[in-house]
């Protein structure tokens, strides 16, 4: 009828209410900058009638802001790096903060439980520049702790910040230490909202801890895990350009293992600051992580329904 | 029916959200005032006036009495907003993008890009008012500040009339050099200086010989067309040829003077990614380093790090692209008060008693005279402690303790003594190979620091940027660029 909207509408006040501000957030940081896309299609120059006059009148260039981002040998190497950094952050970020929260909800001492979440909380508050000098501290060629622990066993002083080997492995090892804390609270969560009544039935079964684990835990766990996943893949063209750019110092000689697809942007585009090059880049990223966020999704809908974001 | 109702309903909730979201998130743009010059009893004009450097206490303070001045002078009075050294460049790409109101703003070649911004339709074109309203400027500042800064033949902004030609000179920490007795007399190249790195690392372990951060580039005589950027003009003018840097004869025995200096471990082993080395200058564990002079600078170093500090020179005095769009102010593109911008640029560029309210606050509160000449900080100067490069004509301000009274005639003959750059006036426009300048840069980025500070072998590393410049297309840049300058050398014959 006529007044149904209205009155659903004032049925669900109240919950209305409560979508607002993030609504408010949406809309003003997701949606209204959507229309500032033109700007990869434009060779952006400024009017002295403000930025939306300067957008429309700006020359239109078609798809030459995006060529930049594929037609040369670095193409191939970010977008290596990028993707298989991320599908290792990931696949082993799950892994860790997956086996850490379950570490953490089995452990007796409540408190002690507490201390250990508490201090691997603490490094995802910290700043990739600071992350990067504590890096440096243990990596530093004459100072660092890392070769004098290598001369103290006799082995020579490397030189760390121009030798691509190892960079892999430290990317990922401080990536890990940083987040793995943060996202563990998310699992750590779900764990202690599991019924506890469920294990009391396992362990008059006779069921062990891991038997626990495998059979409880996990399959309860595997709604939040497949969203958190999905929600990474989206992002997956995205680049922690902190991680990227300090923690090597933004060494030259380790662009080959190091270089991303948002380092390649700043460092190819802060002098000339094209907008229309950074929009292009950023609206790149954006539909490749929507198109495998669709993808993936189906695939999860297809194996299991419930478990599908939507 | 109700169908459409609904819908219509939808779309009017819609709306009215959004017109709200739009409202709160936009601000509200539309308080501009009437525009138009003219004085006596007509309203004053705000101007604002963004620039660089860690935002000060008193500024706000110190613009009520600038205001009161320029309000009496021209009729205006002033807004200034600081931004940060580090944030400058990115906060102003987006107050400026997003027509942020402002009407006089502050750029070099190193901080908010005078010419690409230039290019880009940001400033306003001055040629006409600084006929009109500048005189005062044309009479005062050297001429070849104002010719060197011109864009594609017009003027975008009044460069700060200080040191002219840039010359590179080498520092060394006097206190090493007496307590060796060094002789530096015959130091000017980067190879004569081995025999003093030699004697240094054998008798102070400890000491950094060669300081340098990840920024430093030898010595070679050419011009770069962009700062930091691989292509350059030979100094001498024979050929006016671009040519990739590294390509050079020069460029590279200069690597391999750096390699072998860095192998004999003259040069501090992280310098390819080390950001500054003031923990050297600081601890005064270095003999030397290469710098950028001005008359003078020998005092402010030696001041600064409380030991003496010499030079040499390493370079000859020339005028580049660089040394003048060093700081210039410009007129936003947006300004509503565009003439009064221009009243208010040519009387801080020629009013001393305004140009020192600028740099260096209220007297009495924040300086005090000693003589005519001289002032005295005081306490409170730390409150208003400003840049003077950054805010206009250099040679009004007061003279420090301890200055020689003849400082800026120094200053002056300084500047008469530059030669000029064969492509002084010239600035490549890189927008028809915006493609090839990010590959390019992201190549210089890759092979730049480790190659100028000798951290890798020039004999493998060398050929190999050169071929990787080649694949990013270097070479189309360099053709682009060598077919604008000869254009531009067609035109200024």
């Amino acid at each position: 009828m006529a007044g149904s909207f209205f009155r659903r509408f004032n049925r669900n006040k109240v919950l209305l209410l409560m979508v607002l501000p993030g609504a408010v957030w949406f809309l003003c940081f997701s949606y209204l900058p959507l229309v500032g896309t033109i700007a990869a299609f434009k060779e952006y120059r400024f009017s002295r009638h403000g930025f939306w006059y300067s957008l429309v009148h700006s020359k239109n260039v078609g798809w030459d802001n995006f060529k930049f981002l594929f037609n040369t040998d670095a193409a191939f190497t970010i977008t290596r790096n990028t993707l298989l950094y991320n599908i290792a952050f990931i696949f082993l970020g799950l892994v860790f903060s997956v086996g850490l929260a379950i570490l953490l909800s089995e452990l007796v001492n409540k408190k002690l439980a507490k201390l250990y979440q508490t201090s691997m909380f603490l490094p995802y508050f910290l700043s990739w520049v600071i992350v990067g000098y504590f890096a440096f501290s243990f990596l530093s060629m004459d100072r660092g702790l890392l070769n004098h622990i290598l001369g103290y066993f006799g082995v020579d002083s490397m030189q760390w910040y121009s030798d691509p080997t190892y960079w892999p492995y430290i990317l990922i090892f401080v990536y890990l230490w940083k987040s793995i804390g943060y996202s563990s609270v998310v699992y750590l969560a779900s764990i202690l909202g599991i019924d506890r009544s469920l294990y009391e039935a396992a362990m008059i079964d006779g069921a062990s801890k891991l038997q626990q684990v495998r059979n409880i835990t996990l399959p309860l766990l595997k709604p939040i895990i497949i969203i958190m996943t999905l929600l990474a893949v989206g992002k997956i063209f995205y680049a922690d350009f902190g991680l990227f750019y300090n923690v090597p110092r933004d060494s030259g000689t380790l662009y080959s293992v190091t270089n991303v697809i948002d380092t390649y942007v700043y460092r190819g585009l802060k002098t000339t600051g094209e907008i229309g090059m950074s929009t292009a880049a950023g609206l790149y990223q954006s539909v490749v992580g929507f198109v495998l966020v669709m993808v993936s999704n189906y695939v999860v809908r297809r194996i299991d329904k419930d478990s599908a974001l939507f | 029916m109700s169908k459409l109702k609904k819908r219509a309903g939808l779309a009017l909730a819609a709306t009215t959200a959004l017109s709200v979201v739009l409202s709160g998130c936009g601000g509200n743009n539309n308080e501009a005032s009437g525009s138009g010059s003219g004085s006596g009893s007509e309203k004053p004009v705000e101007l604002i006036w963004y620039t660089i450097g860690t935002p000060q206490k008193d500024v706000d303070t110190v613009m009520a009495e600038v205001s009161k001045y320029t309000q009496e002078k021209i009729n205006a009075t002033i807004k200034m907003k600081m931004i940060d050294w580090g944030d400058y460049q990115q906060k102003m790409q987006v107050l400026v993008a997003s027509g942020e109101p402002m009407d006089i703003l502050f750029t070099s070649a190193g901080g908010f890009d005078y010419v690409q911004n230039a290019r880009k339709g940001a400033f306003l074109e001055l040629d006409e008012l600084l006929d009109k309203y500048g005189q005062g400027i044309k009479d005062t500042i050297d001429p070849g500040f104002l010719s060197g800064s011109k864009v594609d033949g017009h003027n975008y902004g009044i460069p700060a009339n200080k040191e002219l030609p840039q010359l590179e000179v080498w520092r060394f920490n006097k206190n090493l050099v007496d307590k060796y007795q060094l002789d530096t007399s015959g130091i000017r190249t980067l190879e004569s200086l081995e025999p003093l790195l030699k004697t240094i690392k054998e008798k102070e372990p400890e000491v950094t010989p060669f300081g340098m951060d990840k920024n430093f580039v030898p010595y070679v005589p050419y011009d770069y067309l962009v700062t930091n950027m691989p292509m350059a003009v030979k100094l001498d003018g024979s050929d006016m040829k671009v040519v990739n840097i590294l390509e050079t004869d020069e460029m590279k025995s200069a690597l391999e003077t750096m390699h072998k200096y860095y192998m004999a471990g003259y040069i501090a082993p992280e310098a390819a990614t080390t950001g500054s080395t003031s923990d050297l200058t600081t601890s005064g564990k270095w003999l030397l380093d290469r710098a950028q002079t001005q008359p003078l600078a020998e005092n402010l170093w030696s001041a600064s790090y409380g030991y003496p500090v010499t030079t040499t020179p390493a370079s000859d005095a020339i005028i580049t692209n660089t040394s003048v769009q060093g700081s210039i102010m410009a007129i936003s593109a947006n300004s509503e008060h565009p003439e009064k911008a221009m009243e208010f640029l040519n009387l801080l560029n020629t009013d001393p008693v305004l140009r020192n309210m600028v740099d260096s606050g209220i007297e009495g509160t924040h300086y005090e005279k000693i003589d005519d000449l001289h002032i005295k900080n005081l306490d409170a100067s730390q409150n208003y402690n400003m840049p003077s490069y950054s805010l206009g004509n250099n040679m009004l301000l007061y003279l420090n303790e301890g200055d020689p009274d003849d400082k800026w005639d120094q200053f002056k003959k300084f500047n008469a003594e530059g030669k000029a750059s064969p492509i002084l006036g010239f600035n490549f426009d890189s927008t028809k190979v915006a493609t090839e300048m990010t590959a390019v840069q992201n190549v210089k980025e890759q092979f730049w620091a480790s190659l100028m500070t000798g951290t890798v072998d020039p004999a493998t590393f060398l050929p190999k940027a050169i071929d990787e410049f080649k694949k990013a297309g270097m070479d189309k840049v360099i053709a682009e660029a060598q077919s604008q300058l000869d254009a531009w050398v067609a035109a200024n014959k």
